[in-house]
């Protein structure tokens, strides 16, 4: 009995220095401590958000690779019993898939090269020069940002449409079942986005030391030399930054798209967006077609995963430029 | 000396003649764009509204009707489609975009502390700013991928609902999509950690030696800095919002075109009715946010006062008594 007692207090003895030197260690390291533990905080945040972030690509893509099977059982939540490739098959043909890729390449980058170009040009004389008008013209460039598109795209489509009469181009192939009404807008500055493009070459022209200039004038170029020969070729990135953006909204943009070309062409968002009468025209040797809605949604998110791949290429391969494009050119508009 | 003065000032006039007409070429195209397909189809779109408008043989037929039970604007307001489509629109906005700044605000802070592996959330929180097209977030979210929380059987959403059900409406409007509204946060994050990274780590330091905690740094250095940034991202997220296939206005419009009855006119009456709601909107955003905040004096209360008087009081007698030691 004596002897348990003994231990009992040896025990009760050891838990207290083990207390006391936990307590000596947290007064000493206190500060780690905690930073430890916010930081614990903060990457559990930090993940989950990022988890509802990615939530609904993920489910996207395997939903995309799943069997009507799979889709009603209740024990199948992410990984599919049997993958389906025969998913992507169908939502390729619905698509009209090589013909729509090729179109929204050409149709992306014919539209971001004008875009480019024409934004650079706009860029220059807002950040290079003084001249008359410049505040009031520059205000009236932030503000067309937020002139919402519709007023605007009512009397465009009346405009265009006039307009091709006049010249005798429409019909099939022309005017307006064609993307040359947007073509245009983009040479005139006004595509998707045009505002904040030239904002992020405005605010990084600025940033070019203006002796470059004065040195270039002194041996004699002219604006146009000026432009091209210190300009472009010191804003090579900026250029590569803007490029991407617009290729990436153009090939999202759908709505004014969709009211200026309709049928007449077929692109990836188009074609999407009409993914479900579509379907029955464009998939009818389908082994499961009219079984449902449940397996159509397989083939729709196939189909949506097919049309965001490119663009998931380009991010992967240039998100660096993205997110700098707008750091570092900050649209912070003073 | 005299004519040399009058030289360089004749060629720096002409220079700026020069620099006038030099700059007015690289703006052309831009300038003539926007006349041509800003300026005139804002305002022929304004002028539309009081007209109806019928298409005979593809010319357009313009009948003045905004006597007739106030025109189209009269129809705008009877509408059973826009209306509703409108105030839920507004509803959308009022509810999503503060909960867009206000997120967009904490999770730059926290990518802002230094934790390792910020460009790779940087990386995910920029991503959907990529791919999030009408299409797209349409079918991500009418798929129900857009929804995460069970947030129905929640007891204190059921609370809300017994109380207020429009409140709680607009709140699972929220919830349901609300992956949709973090999809939103990619632009203004970027803004947003810019903006706090240009803060002069100085002012931290000047903080702390005046005995300010990191609470009270946040809301009286941080905070009113990245104002401005507020607003812009507000007015980004304004705008965006209307585009994605969130927003039914948009279909509206476009349907009214088509419609025979209706036509051009009414769907320029709506067009311009929503334009002015998205400029009201961004005009509550400016005045919330955009304006610079004025300098605020402190005034003391007498207490005070007299303690720092006190205190000065007492530095002067010690800074007496150093200088006669």
């Amino acid at each position: 009995m004596k002897h348990l007692l003994l231990k009992l207090s040896q025990i009760q003895g050891n838990i207290q220095a083990f207390f006391s030197r936990v307590k000596e260690y947290y007064r000493i390291r206190k500060n780690k401590i905690h930073s430890i533990i916010a930081k614990i905080a903060i990457y559990t945040f930090l993940v989950t958000i990022s988890y509802v972030f990615l939530y609904p690509v993920l489910r996207m893509i395997s939903i995309s690779f799943m069997t009507s099977a799979d889709l009603v059982n209740p024990e199948v939540i992410w990984l599919p019993k049997n993958i389906q490739f025969g998913n992507y098959d169908v939502a390729w043909r619905v698509l009209n898939g090589s013909k729509s890729l090729l179109n929204s390449i050409q149709y992306s980058t014919i539209m971001a090269v004008f875009q480019t170009i024409v934004s650079a040009l706009t860029g220059f004389a807002f950040a290079r020069y003084e001249f008359k008008g410049k505040k009031f013209l520059y205000a009236i460039l932030l503000f067309s940002f937020i002139i919402p598109i519709p007023i605007l795209l009512i009397t465009q489509y009346n405009m265009f449409n006039t307009f091709y009469q006049s010249i005798g181009h429409t019909g099939l192939g022309k005017g307006l079942n064609t993307f040359d009404s947007q073509m245009i807008m983009a040479f005139f500055g006004q595509g998707v986005n045009s505002a904040i493009l030239i904002l992020i070459f405005t605010n990084f022209f600025k940033m070019i030391p203006s002796d470059l200039y004065e040195a270039g004038k002194i041996d004699g170029a002219n604006p146009l030399q000026l432009f091209w020969h210190i300009t472009i070729k010191l804003s090579l990135s900026t250029i590569v930054v803007v490029f991407l953006f617009s290729f990436v909204w153009n090939w999202n943009e759908s709505y004014v798209t969709n009211f200026l070309v309709g049928d007449g062409v077929q692109l990836f968002t188009n074609q999407l967006g009409k993914f479900d009468s579509l379907f029955s025209s464009r998939a009818p040797e389908s082994p499961y077609a009219g079984t449902g809605v449940q397996l159509v949604e397989s083939y729709k998110m196939a189909a949506t995963t097919v049309s965001i791949l490119p663009l998931l290429v380009i991010y992967f391969v240039g998100q660096k430029s993205f997110v700098q494009g707008i750091e570092k050119t900050g649209i912070t508009g003073e | 000396m005299a004519k040399n003065k009058t030289l360089t000032k004749i060629t720096e006039t002409k220079s700026m003649e020069n620099q006038n007409a030099i700059a007015y070429l690289f703006i052309l195209p831009w300038l003539i764009g926007f006349l041509v397909f800003v300026v005139y189809p804002f305002f022929m779109t304004i002028y539309n509204t009081f007209f109806q408008i019928s298409s005979e043989a593809n010319t357009l037929v313009y009948t003045f009707n905004l006597m007739i039970n106030g025109g189209n604007y009269g129809t705008a307001f009877r509408n059973v489609v826009f209306f509703p489509q409108l105030l839920d629109f507004i509803v959308m906005e009022i509810t999503y975009v503060p909960t867009i700044i206000v997120v967009a605000f904490v999770l730059a802070l926290l990518l802002n502390t230094g934790v390792k592996g910020q460009s790779l959330f940087r990386v995910i929180f920029f991503f959907p700013v990529i791919i999030m097209s009408g299409p797209v977030s349409g079918i991500l979210r009418y798929n129900g991928a857009g929804s995460i929380f069970d947030y129905a059987d929640n007891i204190i959403f059921k609370m809300i609902l017994s109380y207020s059900p429009g409140l709680a409406r607009s709140l699972s409007g929220l919830f349901e999509n609300f992956t949709m509204v973090l999809w939103f946060t990619g632009i203004p994050i970027i803004l947003f950690i810019n903006a706090l990274q240009k803060i002069n780590p100085n002012l931290y330091e000047a903080a702390k030696i005046d005995g300010a905690n990191s609470w009270q740094i946040l809301w009286k250095i941080k905070v009113p800095i990245v104002r401005s940034t507020a607003f812009l991202s507000a007015v980004f997220v304004i705008i965006q919002l209307g585009t994605y296939a969130l927003n039914p206005v948009y279909g509206t419009i476009q349907g009214t075109i088509y419609s025979r009855g209706a036509g051009i006119g009414l769907a320029s009456t709506f067009a311009f009715i929503y334009s002015l709601v998205v400029f009201i909107l961004v005009g509550v955003a400016y005045l919330l946010l955009g304006k610079p905040e004025k300098t605020k004096q402190i005034k003391l209360s007498s207490i005070q006062e007299k303690s720092m008087q006190e205190v000065a009081k007492k530095r002067l007698a010690q800074a007496n008594k150093g200088a006669t030691l």
